[in-house]
């Protein structure tokens, strides 16, 4: 279902998944432990863009627990990967959640371009990104306010399409799309600003 | 984006950001086109989404893999748990056996009547 990125877990295992679902919700441990190696790299993907390298493996873990603890409640009817992604992200919300709140971003009035990708070449696929880019970009999208920084991280880095955007985060494809516009919108202007310090 | 209120230059960003991501169509691709086409600012702000989305789905090719340390811990306990229910099972049944052979030796229960 999910093959925007061509990952391993993202080819349609459905059938194989909602046998191993079934056998684990019968408390079959084998059968769990066959899900999480399928799936594990996505769920520490999520957890890692979401929380950073610190958060990352303790939002993995508690998203295996609750997927454990609820598992007998995966009826099938949407792909498993669908199914641990909204785990994943819940999980990663209710810690985010826990933080105090962020102050709200303004949009300047006098906008500061964003400046060319770091790594020489007009096209931003033909230059690397070096790692200080990497991590301005990723803390940036991390003082995103949660929800708008999830629909963007499932639109932009996951490749989803807002359908299943919206079945994850469990609301209308209009709401999932204006979270994404006002995401990107936000990561933007916190990024010209970090970007205009330099210059 | 001068003279603008707060609101306007939130909407104005969203809606180019959406014609940058191809996600406005007909009428709305066509008034975020004047938009831009009409203000420099706007076209530098168009080349910027353009830039984030870019940089974005090539960070989005990454795909780091899950630490071993991790995977190994959510099956341990993905089998401590499952040992735990079955061992719950059991030890229920096993009470639920006593008490009910303590209550027929203590003539607790009703006797079966046998036959119509």
């Amino acid at each position: 279902m999910f093959d925007a990125r061509g990952r391993v877990n993202t080819v349609d295992h459905g059938m194989e998944d909602r046998n191993l679902a079934a056998r684990a919700a019968r408390g079959e441990a084998p059968a769990f432990s066959r899900l999480i190696h399928k799936h594990s790299d996505l769920v520490y993907r999520v957890s890692l863009r979401m929380l950073g390298a610190n958060d990352a493996p303790d939002a993995s873990q508690e998203a295996w627990v609750r997927a454990w603890r609820n598992i007998g409640s995966f009826r099938g009817e949407s792909a498993f990967s669908t199914w641990m992604y909204r785990i994943t992200m819940n999980t990663c919300l209710n810690t985010r959640r826990k933080e105090s709140r962020r102050k709200e971003q303004e949009v300047p009035e006098e906008f500061t371009q964003l400046p060319e990708p770091s790594g020489g070449g007009s096209s931003p696929e033909a230059s690397a990104l070096d790692g200080e880019r990497r991590e301005e970009i990723f803390e940036a999208l991390r003082s995103v306010r949660s929800e708008h920084r999830a629909a963007v991280f499932l639109r932009h880095l996951e490749g989803l399409k807002y359908q299943e955007i919206a079945e994850i985060l469990d609301v209308p494809i209009g709401t999932a799309k204006g979270w994404v516009h006002r995401g990107q919108a936000e990561l933007l202007v916190l990024l010209s600003e970090g970007g205009g310090e330099d210059q | 984006m001068r003279g603008l209120s707060e609101e306007q230059r939130w909407t104005v960003l969203e809606k180019i950001g959406a014609y940058a991501a191809g996600d406005l169509e007909g009428e709305e691709a066509r008034e975020a086109e004047s938009l831009i086409l009409k203000s420099e600012d706007h076209q530098r702000l168009a080349e910027s989404y353009a830039r984030l989305l870019a940089t974005l789905s090539m960070l989005g090719q990454e795909s780091p893999a899950a630490p071993e340390a991790v995977v190994s811990y959510a099956i341990r306990r993905a089998y401590v748990a499952s040992f735990l229910r079955q061992a719950e099972q059991f030890t229920r049944g096993l009470v639920e056996d006593y008490l009910g052979a303590l209550a027929l030796y203590l003539n607790l229960r009703p006797a079966r009547q046998s036959g119509p």
